[in-house]
């Protein structure tokens, strides 16, 4: 399968600070993405890196084939940008923007773009300044709809949205979707939504460290476990465990591992450790399982 | 597409551009009503003595119009898209990135251009009411420097609104200052006959400096 994003061993600094070193993952086409990280791991640097606003300092993020910070118009055409805060400009009305976008792109859907807009029951002639973050975000879904991209880079669409909008927002994206060969890579801070969008998600951590699996796989193998420790020495993450949280009422563990081989490593590693009871995890809490509250 | 790009540089200029169109022809008029007031107040062989003897520029009060003109047209058009960071949406349309900045300038460069030809077509008519052709058309080459003030004030504006980074910001500002301090600098009439071509010439420029900011901008490291 060929990959509508590919980034190999980038690299990216602000000054002397280093971001990511070796990052390397791909965006497989006709999928949908979502990289998760926690706030400062630097998913707003890679989306600015994959949008052609920053050059990387090095390595290769390649988009659609070619490089991020030298897309043709042509390849630019055929991606549709959500930017964070659904940006969009105000001074235009609901008709004068989809006017203007439309001679761009030569396979542009106007319907679509009415379809959604018609909904929010505003004149055509409403600024887009004048609405709220909700009805702005389907204007701006509405234009890259129209646009029928090929790609989708969305950056944090849920940023401003109340729950009815996101869900709103999610349930136009999966219908756009299901006409196929499409290809989305998103980001957000409401994990639980990504549940029923993606196909695969990306961990970025904190130095650049990536995990990249089908979320289904994550989901069935990502397991939490209560445990006690005799003594005051808990286990800490060491390659099999990935997380220890101490902070809740009961101190947890998270580990891909089974729990077969998590009690065969705890026995010979860690103990003093007894391992309790596996614990349901939602996307969410599997999600601060990996990535810690820290 | 290039009907799409006058589109959004009149929505975002037309308030700015027809509050603009009321001043200089509020203005023009008040020089019209001006000199007329001096006619009828004194002498006529007094205002040739002021004028041609003295040198004393009878249309100063719109000396600084064009500048004025120039600056507010670019802050219409590039401070929106300067904020919120508006500006990468035009960067990711499919267009190439200085064919849309060039495309921008020259609608911005027109709309201040038909203000200017205004400003010249009236103050021929008004000088030219009131003294011979000779003179009216002195008038308007005493004038050019000042329209190209205009010039250089709007490229100068969109240098320092375009460009991501303040020192250079600081630096396309200081350059625009020391041009238009260059072309403000007579007390008479049609001083820059000579030295204008050149003023031109330098003021060209910044026509193709203009990519920069744009280019810095988009690839930003």
């Amino acid at each position: 399968m060929t990959a509508a994003i590919q980034v190999e061993q980038l690299a990216h600094r602000y000054g002397q600070r280093f971001i990511y070193q070796d990052l390397s993952f791909s965006v497989p086409e006709g999928k949908v993405v979502a990289l998760l990280g926690k706030n400062g791991v630097g998913k707003t640097t890679l989306i600015r890196l994959l949008m052609g606003f920053l050059r990387p300092s090095a390595g290769q993020c390649q988009v659609l084939g070619e490089p991020s910070h030298a897309l043709s118009p042509r390849t630019r055409a055929r991606i549709g940008l959500l930017f964070e805060g659904h940006l969009a400009y105000d001074f235009m009305t609901i008709a004068q923007i989809e006017r203007f976008y439309r001679p761009f792109y030569r396979r542009w859907r106007r319907e679509l773009y009415y379809d959604l807009v018609d909904r929010l029951g505003l004149s055509p002639d409403h600024k887009i300044g004048d609405m709220s973050c909700g009805q702005r975000s389907q204007v701006v879904l509405g234009l890259i709809f129209a646009q029928d991209p090929d790609l989708m880079i969305l950056d944090d669409y849920s940023m401003g949205l109340d729950a009815g909008y996101r869900r709103l927002f999610l349930d136009y994206l999966r219908r756009f979707l299901d006409e196929g060969g499409k290809t989305v890579f998103v980001t957000s801070h409401v994990v639980q939504d990504m549940e029923s969008l993606v196909d695969e998600v990306i961990f970025l951590q904190r130095g650049g460290a990536v995990k990249q699996l089908p979320l289904a796989d994550f989901r069935r193998q990502f397991r939490c476990f209560g445990f006690q420790v005799e003594g005051d020495a808990p286990p800490q993450a060491d390659g099999l465990i990935e997380n220890v949280d101490l902070h809740g009422r009961e101190p947890v563990l998270y580990s891909f591992a089974a729990p077969e081989r998590l009690a065969a490593h705890l026995a010979t590693h860690w103990p003093q450790v007894r391992l309790g009871d596996e614990q349901a995890l939602t996307l969410e809490d599997a999600f601060i399982g990996l990535t810690g509250k820290y | 597409m290039l009907a799409a790009v006058c589109l959004k540089e009149w929505l975002k200029v037309r308030w700015v551009w027809l509050g603009l169109l009321a001043l200089h022809l509020g203005m023009l008029l008040y020089l019209f009503i001006a000199i007329r007031h001096q006619f009828r107040v004194e002498h006529s062989e007094m205002i040739w003595y002021w004028a041609f003897e003295l040198r004393r520029l009878l249309y100063e009060p719109i000396q600084y119009l064009p500048l004025v003109t120039g600056v507010l047209i670019a802050a219409a058009q590039f401070g929106p898209e300067m904020l919120g960071g508006r500006f990468r949406l035009s960067l990711h349309l499919p267009l190439r990135g200085d064919l849309l900045v060039w495309s921008w300038v020259a609608f911005g460069a027109l709309m201040g251009a038909v203000l200017a030809l205004l400003d010249a077509l009236a103050l021929y008519w008004i000088i030219g009411r009131w003294f011979p052709h000779e003179a009216a058309v002195s008038a308007v080459r005493t004038a050019l420097p000042w329209l190209l003030g205009g010039w250089v004030g709007y490229f100068g504006a969109t240098l320092a609104l375009l460009e991501p980074a303040a020192p250079r910001r600081l630096v396309y500002l200081g350059l625009s200052a020391a041009l238009l301090a260059l072309l403000f600098q007579h007390r008479g009439y049609q001083e820059y006959d000579q030295v204008l071509p050149v003023l031109v010439g330098i003021a060209l420029l910044f026509i193709p400096a203009v990519i920069l900011p744009a280019h810095r901008y988009r690839h930003r490291s």
